[in-house]
């Protein structure tokens, strides 16, 4: 065995520690690579941007703890930017295991613990305020703050269930939903996840059914997001855009092209690049867990990149390439 | 206090899962059999209080919507698969939801899958006032559809300048795309990776800022 032939029959163990080595140190040593928004990812950014408390939107958890780290950091992205913007959100669950991944992407988003997060106010807690009569979104938020609450110091605002959300959980044979919200929301999910009657909520009398909402976001690590595609898009005209794992983008950029959907978050990239617009439209005071994986992802790219081309070289060097080489080698 | 116990149980699991990359053993087979058993039991315990609670259980045993009780028993006909003698009668619900299903998804399918994305490659190879980059992609999009299906047409032996020059044209189009798709691979493979270490060194043991 000559020493090219011991290269290319390495223990992949010392691979695998390489590749280690490469992932953790760049978490202590940041270099900042620059993230350069993408106009898939910008599209999406933008069509949120522009939309304001009269309008909806649907984020669809479509995804398992599989592809957690891929599909997270773009749910809780879009969440602050649609609650920065008061824009109600509806969330929802293709898969049992992503409604409590949903709900771990809200808690993340009102953990008053860190600055720049938002405050939960659930249904039951502003009951007396609804009682008094709701007239609109502006006019809650000065009757709850003159009723004694006050926003914690570094919160960015309130989060009204009902009325900025709906968390509407799980529901199997999720693509019939879709057809079905196509004419009702509240006959497919007369409850929110956690029993709440959807019918007296302000955020369901204002958008009764698909058509009367302005984007659907699925985030998906499977062809689940096709299913707002083939239900939302194509029945009633729903936008959708897609937040889908690096593994699945290839396969979705025709859809770009086609105009059958708004845009795409590609992976943890796709994320990345969605913080660093938030950041610079003021919605944020720094990035999010994606972008800080962007200097290790780089890094770890050159690794691979580099170890391809030393395979390479030493296939051809060691003259590999050759039948009979080939032959005896086996 | 829980929530340290639980991110532990979490970074255990996920040390245990890792310990594969070494070797296989004991530790990497109990997890996984953790992680199928749990969320199984997650699964069925969410489908009961979304679904089987509220939306049968519930309005049956006030003894309302008993039309409910047809998709239930029908439902119920899943289990005789277990009774060899019976298993038979699954075929029913099964044979419903095929039909259905095909029927439903059959007409949004050919639209959304199939029609459009043909239209999508209708398009005019050069727009008068449109940059080059543009018309490039055209080209790119119209030659590299039409090349890799005439690599897929096997009717007729690849010779030629159509036949022999378009497959070959075409498989190179279809490795570019394997190779797009497999840098994108690449690409979400680390990034879960990064996941996990961002919650073992930033969730679990507090290193990350």
């Amino acid at each position: 065995m000559n020493n090219w032939e011991r290269f290319l029959n390495i223990d992949r163990r010392w691979i695998y520690l390489l590749i280690a080595i490469v992932v953790i140190v760049p978490f202590f040593i940041r270099m900042g690579l620059p993230v350069v928004p993408t106009q898939e990812v910008r599209s999406v950014y933008d069509l949120v941007d522009s939309l304001g408390p009269d309008d909806a939107i649907f984020i669809g958890w479509d995804f398992d703890p599989g592809t957690e780290a891929e599909n997270q950091p773009m749910g809780v992205a879009v969440l602050r930017h649609a609650f920065a913007r008061h824009v109600p959100v509806f969330v929802t669950a293709y898969w049992p295991l992503a409604q409590g991944l949903a709900e771990m992407g809200l808690a993340s988003v009102f953990d008053t613990r860190v600055p720049g997060n938002f405050v939960y106010v659930p249904w039951a807690e502003w009951e007396s305020v609804r009682a008094a009569g709701y007239a609109g979104r502006d006019s809650l938020e000065s009757a709850w703050e003159a009723a004694g609450n006050s926003l914690p110091e570094g919160a960015r605002g309130w989060v009204f269930e009902g009325v900025d959300l709906a968390n509407l959980g799980y529901l199997p044979y999720f693509s019939l939903v879709i057809l079905g919200m196509g004419t009702s929301i509240a006959n497919q999910y007369p409850t929110d996840a956690y029993g709440n009657n959807l019918h007296d909520m302000p955020i369901l009398q204002a958008h009764k059914n698909l058509r009367e909402v302005d984007l659907a976001v699925t985030l998906a690590g499977s062809t689940a997001c096709m299913s707002w595609v083939v239900y939302g898009t194509s029945r009633v005209g729903l936008p959708v855009a897609f937040g889908v794992t690096a593994v699945m983008a290839t396969d979705y950029f025709p859809y770009i092209q086609s105009g059958q959907i708004v845009g795409m978050m590609g992976g943890l990239r796709g994320a990345a690049e969605y913080e660093v617009l938030e950041t610079e439209g003021g919605y944020t005071e720094t990035t999010g867990k994606a972008y800080r994986g962007m200097d290790v992802q780089s890094l770890a790219h050159i690794l691979i990149i580099l170890l391809v081309i030393l395979g390479n070289i030493a296939y051809f060097a060691g003259g590999f390439h050759k039948k009979t080489a080939m032959k005896n080698r086996r | 206090m829980y929530e340290t116990i639980g991110l532990s149980v979490a970074a255990i699991f996920t040390l245990a899962v890792f310990s594969f990359l070494y070797k296989e053993n004991p530790l990497y087979r109990f997890a996984e059999h953790i992680v199928v058993g749990a969320s199984l039991g997650y699964s069925i315990v969410v489908t009961y209080q979304r679904v089987l609670y509220p939306r049968l259980v519930e309005p049956v045993s006030h003894g309302q919507e008993l039309i409910l009780l047809i998709p239930a028993i029908m439902g119920l006909l899943y289990v005789t698969r277990f009774f060899p003698r019976i298993a038979w009668m699954s075929r029913y619900p099964m044979a419903f939801l095929l039909g259905t299903g095909m029927g439903v998804a059959f007409p949004y399918d050919m639209q959304t899958l199939v029609l459009r994305q043909i239209q999508s490659t209708m398009i005019p190879l050069y727009t008068p006032g449109a940059p080059w980059f543009d018309t490039l992609g055209a080209f790119v999009i119209v030659f590299g559809t039409l090349s890799a299906i005439i690599y897929f047409f096997f009717s007729k032996p690849h010779k030629g300048p159509f036949f022999g020059f378009g497959s070959k044209v075409g498989i190179w189009i279809i490795m570019i795309g394997f190779g797009a798709t497999f840098g994108f691979t690449v690409m979400g493979r680390i990034s879960l990776l990064i996941g996990r270490v961002q919650f073992l060194l930033g969730d679990w043991l507090g290193l990350l800022n």
